[in-house]
């Protein structure tokens, strides 16, 4: 009987010469394709711009890209830049709506394509006007970098930034009105990563941080201190609310664990009571 | 009042002779060991299961627009939904553990052998019954775990050269994971295997009662003389009660059981949580490490390991069919593991092994 | 009294805190309704108060709404979350659209996604008309 089943296990294993080359298949289809369901397309952008042909000073860009935030969330070059990133002739045709590099006075308009609310406010604010009247003033570029843009934080703000057009003295104060509500912003951001730890998806309340955070820089571009100063009241009551979800939210928690430790003790001590009973003692 | 309860039952089925059979008369071998409860444990943390599972399936909703919100107002809206989710959730974990454990602790006392063939067939494929509800389940909450783990599971089966990509298809419903793979792996959680996990049970436990329970070889008591050639049940009339011996000791491993599960519940929460298990599926966007649930791990590094997946699928398949079919090719008499170092080797090596391929496969 | 019923006492006595443990939370798990807490909050104003072509902003539970006086189509009532990030969407009325201030999702009147990169469309609140009245919730 057993020899049967060996034999028939062996016979299992003759398939394996045929299929040696089987292996090439596989390993193209199993190992390097991503786990992705959607498969993950060339960017043509990306494939000529990292060639060994393209120019020195643009070969750099798709790594800085790749390195970005703007990666992470799936913003590739033809999101601001136009053209065709499936089709390399047309790749940077007027037609696929190519827009080229934007010169120093568009860029505001250029990233303003997205991020509205904060094209809005840099153009009422000094920074804009002076930008939209030739004067020497910063675009988005001078602050966030180009393509290797990271995620905004309140450190953007800084000595070697700020001065070069002014002295420090003015970003300071406006970083001092900012930074008690942007401390804020990161301990509720980082005790609701720790929520998610815990197992509950707090997905309301994120939704409200994000969009308090977003609003809240979008109005620092106005780099209107007093305007900040006076609207950080509306920003804390939100904060307040989302803190007050997060207390309940631990609150819930501790009595759960204080629950479920009721219950192991119970079944540990029942445990341990039956065991006794088990135990035979001369009486 | 519970006498004239009884005696009402006792003359329409006769309940007396059944106590007196099956729980005053029924005696255990002298030389059992803790670990033979744990075939009953196994069956407790089935029933826990069966329970939690049920309780989740009234709010649970199995569409991928409503699942992952489903399970987390089951966490955070309904009253002590958490507790019962998370017993659930661990209980699959243990149950796995014990069902594994009790594998092979019957294994190194030999009691799968002959007459006790069929019983350790039954179990084997319980087991992998067991392993399927977990692979099934674990999709069910719509998570980026879940997701991205499922597609990597029944991506395996295209090891197989022709009849793989139909075997892959057929278990996702299609290309991808998509809602008609969770719908067909909800039926199969909660409507398929279930009957089938019980029928096997059945007869694993009907097999049990019929042969007798196999003694131990490691104390005095012997095993009948072999070869059997006609049935005979296997009774110890100098063993001692069932009740309440032995069923304490059941008892208390079923306290220690849920011990351990409330203590992983209170102190451990997020060992079976990783932060993807709180995130809802993403299928544009795949998180940097996933890999299947620990049980299936070792297969799954098996398979990364060997280069011709053919081969790799293949070993495991025959070593699948090798264990499940053993009492048939282990046809020796002599039961004591301890005097069988080939045995004994070959069996730790391949258990190690298997715990080696797990954490490999964990990086 | 001997160790056997002293020890039978307190098994009695976990047993029970167990047992009602578990039936308590069975209980309010299986009877557990709906928030009806929230059916207190609906929202109600005049007709009249929107002229076509017009929005009101209100807010529902909490969080940020919208009622449309939509020219074709009548009154919708939409949640103004984001459903991208969680931004507050903005209507524009001479464009007739929803436009989100952080990355540019745009929605139609109905709720659905136009442009940018929203997933899904906006939530729709539960609207009722009743003679002169619009009821939200």
């Amino acid at each position: 009987m057993k020899y049967l089943i060996l034999g028939g296990m062996l016979l299992f294993l003759f398939p394996l010469t045929v299929y040696a080359d089987y292996q090439q298949d596989f390993e193209n289809e199993f190992l390097t394709k991503p786990w992705a369901g959607v498969q993950v397309e060339e960017n043509v952008c990306i494939s000529c711009h990292s060639s060994e042909q393209m120019k020195p000073e643009f070969r750099t860009i798709p790594e800085e890209w790749q390195a970005s935030w703007h990666a992470q969330n799936n913003v590739s070059c033809e999101h601001c830049h136009g053209g065709d990133s499936k089709d390399a002739a047309l790749a940077m045709s007027p037609q696929r709506g190519f827009l080229g590099s934007p010169q120093y006075k568009d860029v505001p308009q250029f990233c303003g394509k997205c991020h509205i609310a904060i094209l809005t406010n840099f153009l009422e604010s000094g920074h804009g006007k002076a930008l939209m009247a030739g004067k020497k003033a910063p675009n988005c570029v001078v602050c966030h970098g180009s393509h290797n843009i990271r995620k905004a934080g309140i450190d953007i703000i800084s000595v070697q930034l700020c001065t070069k057009c002014h002295s420090y003295e003015r970003a300071k104060v406006m970083k001092q009105a900012l930074f008690l509500t942007e401390t804020r912003i990161g301990e509720l951001g980082k005790k609701l990563e720790e929520l998610k730890h815990e197992g509950v998806y707090p997905e309301t309340d994120e939704q409200s941080l994000f969009s308090t955070q977003a609003e809240f820089r979008a109005l620092f571009h106005t780099v209107d201190v007093n305007l900040v100063k006076g609207r950080t009241g509306e920003f804390t009551a939100k904060l307040d609310l989302i803190d007050k979800n997060i207390q309940n939210t631990y609150s819930l928690l501790k009595f759960r664990k204080n629950f479920s430790t009721l219950l192991m003790l119970t079944f540990a001590g029942m445990g341990f009571v039956i065991f006794l009973m088990t135990q035979k003692k001369d009486e | 009042m519970w006498t004239k309860i009884r005696h009402w039952i006792d003359v329409r089925i006769g309940l007396d002779n059944i106590i007196q059979t099956q729980v005053i008369d029924y005696r255990i071998p002298k030389n059992t060991n803790i670990f033979y409860t744990l075939g009953f444990l196994a069956v407790v943390a089935y029933g826990i299961q069966v329970v939690t599972g049920i309780l989740l399936l009234i709010y649970y909703v199995p569409h991928p627009d409503h699942a992952f919100g489903s399970v987390q107002d089951i966490m955070t809206k309904v009253p002590y939904g958490w507790l019962f989710r998370e017993m659930h959730a661990v209980g699959s974990n243990l149950m796995i553990t014990v069902v594994m454990l009790h594998m092979v602790t019957v294994f190194l006392m030999g009691n799968y052998k002959r007459p006790r063939e069929l019983t350790w067939l039954g179990g084997g494929l319980i087991l992998i019954i067991t392993i399927i509800f977990g692979l099934s389940g674990y999709l069910l909450p719509w998570t980026q775990l879940s997701y991205w783990a499922t597609t990597i599971v029944t991506s395996m089966p295209t090891a197989f050269p022709v009849i793989g990509e139909p075997i892959s298809q057929i278990l996702r419903g299609g290309d991808h994971v998509t809602a008609t793979t969770l719908s067909r792996f909800f039926a199969l959680h909660v409507a398929i295997l279930p009957p089938i996990f019980l029928a096997l049970m059945g007869v694993h436990l009907f097999l049990i009662n019929r042969i007798g329970i196999s003694a131990t070889p490691f104390g005095k008591i012997d095993e009948e003389k072999r070869p059997l050639t006609e049935y005979k049940r296997k009774t110890y009339p100098d063993g001692y009660p069932y009740y309440p011996t032995f069923f304490q000791k059941q008892m208390y491993m079923m306290m220690a059981y849920l011990a351990v599960m409330f203590f992983i519940m209170t102190f451990l929460p997020t060992l079976f949580f990783p932060s993807e298990a709180n995130i809802p599926a993403d299928p544009f966007k795949t998180p940097h490490a996933i890999k299947p649930a620990w049980y299936l791990l070792a297969p799954y590094q098996l398979l990364r390991l060997i280069p011709n997946k053919f081969f790799g699928i293949m070993i495991q398949l025959i070593l699948i069919v090798v264990f499940l079919l053993w009492p048939f090719l282990d046809i020796q008499k002599e039961k004591n593991v301890l005097k069988r170092p080939v045995l004994r080797g070959v069996f730790l090596f391949l258990l190690v092994m298997w715990v080696v391929l797990l954490f490999w496969g964990r990086t | 009294m001997n160790r056997r019923r002293f020890l039978k006492m307190i098994l009695a006595f976990l047993g029970s805190v167990t047992f009602f443990s578990f039936a308590f939370s069975f209980l309010k798990y299986l009877t557990a309704l709906p928030a009806s807490a929230t059916a207190a909050n609906k929202i109600t104003i005049r007709k009249n108060e929107i002229a076509s072509g017009d929005a009101k902003n209100i807010v529902y539970q909490n969080k940020p709404a919208i009622i449309i006086n939509r020219p074709d189509k009548g009154f919708i009532a939409l949640s103004l979350t984001c459903t991208h990030l969680g931004c507050v969407v903005e209507f524009n009325k001479s464009r007739q659209t929803l436009l989100c201030p952080c990355h540019a999702g745009m929605y139609d009147l109905e709720g659905n996604v136009i442009s940018g990169p929203p997933p899904k469309p906006l939530t729709a609140l539960p609207l009722k008309i009743e003679g002169d009245s619009i009821i939200i919730g």
